[in-house]
């Protein structure tokens, strides 16, 4: 028995090919179930996000895996199996484990550290199980994941810190205010990107959102999104002294808001800090406002500049996040290797003893009446006699436990001792 | 003729005290809901200053500013004209977080010519000025903790100004280090102020008046109004940020001074 992952990610194959494949959740519980009751097939989980098909099983030794995954998937999926081939990819073992735990932690999506990915994992072994499609091997390896993803989480800074351009303004915005409870938000031309951020600083607790914008009817239709008051274009710098957080996305061609403007905000508001983001090309304020005391003004490119540094912490961290998989995967492989050893041990040991008890009894009669002292003598005789010719077999099995081809040496000593089962 | 114009500014000092209650507030509780009753007993407070700066007018016969205390006297009650000027003409209320502790402090030294008899119980003595000495270090401690919150602040600060924000910050944001420099600037004012007026009154039934002139009581009077300084400037000039930051680092500067030339006081205060 082994085990075997088949599938696509990102990396290997492009949106139209992962569209092509995915999953829908209707579909899903009966193509486990469908799977796990192929011949050879013991155990089957199908994990399907946007980003990625993955297919893992157990199965016995005798089927060849890879083929019959893909094949699985290209008859599920009604596609051509030739034209899928060279998008998938394949792990067994030791590889396998580790591209699950990868995949569980986050190293192997498309944002480095991303924490949805845990979560879908943790719904396609929901309906594996529920299926029951789910049952030993697999279902340890799976459990394991889970918390293998966990520990990286704490003990790496993994997840830490925004890596889109609109969640590094609300990361920000927290660390020039602590909380956003209470804050107040004006928005300075309706564009998508202004949208998403003032969405984000919504979800995360400030009190009012202001609109303002050139054409009236854009500003109405973004005031509605988020319940907020329209503020007249051409005075808007009249709101601002009550305004904590400001982003200016709108198409003027020049400076809205000066530093001469500013200085004078900054002064109503007693100090009072303001955070003023600026991603509109070309740019809405004037830069050198970031000069003056308690202003704190970015622009698209200081936004990306701390999404890509951001990003260049996560890859560090990735590295001691892939350590911990490494170490996991040996302790996971130990574990499960000791559970197979179990059954072996004790199957050679009844068998062991099966055959001197056998041989005993056929030449009981012919050794009379036997003293205590010699029954005792027999059967220390017999028990060392197993004891030594297990010891050998024992040994290598517990030695074998860890190494990768353990599997053809258990067979071997299966085989040679007559172990069934 | 003396005695009387004393037991008139001691009066005015009583009434001066309300009006430092009501700035303890104002920088502790941030709310100014006392300012009306200080502000009436300020104003009786000045009347009963001017009755007594008149009596001893009369008493000595020209315009008393000879000595420390006639002086200190004169200079609070200017100081408290000063303010209800201002306060009339426009409005600036919030300065009284700045004029009533400034007056009132000035118009209790002003008070301390007159030794009164001595310590009722040595015990008591000793109490008093343990509590002075407890009030000060508490109120160092809250100055440090100030201090300290400030050189994160400005480091915070300028991260976050130059752009440098990627990678991990352990730092707490700048909200929140700025809240805790205001409550325990307050803290720390409030108990610098207490410990000062118990180590003036203190020294002041041990050693009569011999103690004003020394440096070293100018030195801790002088960090107790740079931290006067510091506390109207927050609260009421609307001061925050990177300067009142580099302002509470001189503060706690200030503040270490006066520690030092206090350790060679005590002999000083002998009799």
């Amino acid at each position: 028995m082994k085990l075997s992952l088949t599938g696509l990610n990102h990396n290997t194959a492009p949106v139209e090919v992962r569209e092509r494949l995915a999953f829908q959740p209707a579909l899903l519980a009966s193509a486990v179930y469908e799977l796990c009751h192929t011949p050879g097939v013991q155990e089957s989980v199908i994990l399907s996000t946007c980003n990625r098909v993955e297919i893992a099983v157990t199965a016995d030794d005798s089927v060849d895996v890879s083929s019959t995954l893909s094949d699985f998937l290209a008859r599920v999926r009604e596609v051509d199996p030739q034209w899928l081939r060279q998008y998938l990819y394949h792990h067994q073992e030791k590889d396998a484990i580790r591209h699950l735990f990868r995949v569980a932690s986050s190293l192997d999506s498309m944002v480095l550290g991303e924490p949805q990915i845990l979560g879908q994992l943790k719904d396609a072994y929901e309906v594996a199980k529920t299926q029951g499609a789910l049952t030993g091997f697999l279902d340890t390896v799976m459990t394991r994941a889970f918390g293998v993803a966990k520990r990286v989480r704490s003990e790496t800074e993994i997840g830490q810190n925004a890596v889109s351009i609109s969640y590094a303004a609300v990361e920000l915005a927290r660390q020039i205010f602590g909380s956003l409870r209470g804050k107040k938000v004006l928005i300075i031309g309706a564009g998508k990107m202004s949208e998403l951020a003032a969405r984000h600083l919504e979800r995360n607790g400030v009190s009012e959102i202001a609109v303002t914008n050139r054409s009236p009817e854009r500003a109405q239709a973004m005031a509605e999104l988020f319940r907020g008051r329209i503020v007249d274009y051409q005075n808007f710098v009249s709101v601002l002294p009550e305004m904590d957080v400001v982003i200016a996305s709108s198409g003027a061609p020049h400076f809205i808001l000066t530093r001469e403007a500013m200085r004078k905000v900054i002064g109503a508001r007693r100090n009072r800090p303001m955070f003023l983001i600026d991603i509109a090309v070309p740019r809405n304020i004037e830069p050198t406002i970031n000069e003056l005391d308690n202003v704190f003004l970015y622009d698209i490119d200081d936004l990306r500049t701390a999404v890509v540094q951001n990003r260049k912490g996560r890859e560090q961290e990735a590295q001691a996040a892939e350590r911990i998989i490494s170490d996991e995967v040996e302790r996971t492989l130990t574990r499960l290797k000791a559970r197979e050893m179990g059954p072996v041990i004790v199957g050679l040991q009844q068998q062991l003893e099966a055959v001197c008890s056998g041989e005993l009894e056929r030449v009981r009669s012919k050794l009379g009446t036997l003293t205590p002292q010699q029954q005792e003598a027999v059967d220390a005789l017999m028990r060392g006699i197993v004891n030594k010719v297990a010891h050998g077999p024992i040994a290598e099995l517990r030695r074998q436990a860890s190494e990768p081809g353990g599997h053809t040496v258990i067979e071997v000593i299966r085989r040679v001792f007559r172990i069934d089962g | 003729m003396q005695e009387l114009s004393i037991f008139w500014l001691r009066t005015a000092v009583v009434l001066y005290s309300l009006g430092l209650a009501h700035a303890l507030i104002t920088v502790l509780r941030r709310e100014t809901t006392w300012f009306r009753p200080a502000f009436g007993a300020f104003i009786v407070a000045v009347i009963l200053h001017a009755v007594s700066l008149v009596e001893r007018w009369f008493a000595v016969g020209h315009l008393p500013a000879e000595n420390f205390f006639e002086s200190v006297s004169l200079c609070a009650f200017l100081m408290a004209l000063v303010y209800l000027y201002v306060y009339w003409r426009y409005q600036f209320a919030s300065l009284a977080v700045l004029a009533f502790p400034l007056v009132f402090i000035m118009a209790l030294l002003g008070a301390t010519e007159i030794p009164v008899a001595a310590w009722s119980s040595p015990r008591l003595r000793d109490a008093w000025l343990l509590l002075h000495v407890a009030l000060v270090l508490l109120g160092y401690a809250a100055l440090f903790l100030t201090a300290s919150a400030s050189v994160f602040y400005l480091v915070e600060e300028r991260k976050l100004k130059r752009k440098a924000v990627g990678g991990f910050n352990r730092l707490p944001p700048l909200g929140t280090l700025d809240n805790l420099i205001n409550r325990s600037m307050g803290i720390g004012f409030a108990l610098l102020t207490l410990a000062i007026i118990a180590g003036a009154t203190w020294a002041y039934i041990e050693s009569g008046t011999r103690w004003i002139g020394d440096a070293k009581v100018a030195i801790s009077f002088a960090t107790w109004g740079l931290c006067l300084v510091m506390v109207f400037l927050r609260t009421s000039a609307g001061w925050r940020g990177r300067k009142a930051a580099i302002m509470s680092l001189a503060v706690l500067g200030s503040s270490a001074l006066t520690w030092v030339a206090h350790v060679g006081l005590r002999p000083a205060l002998m009799r």
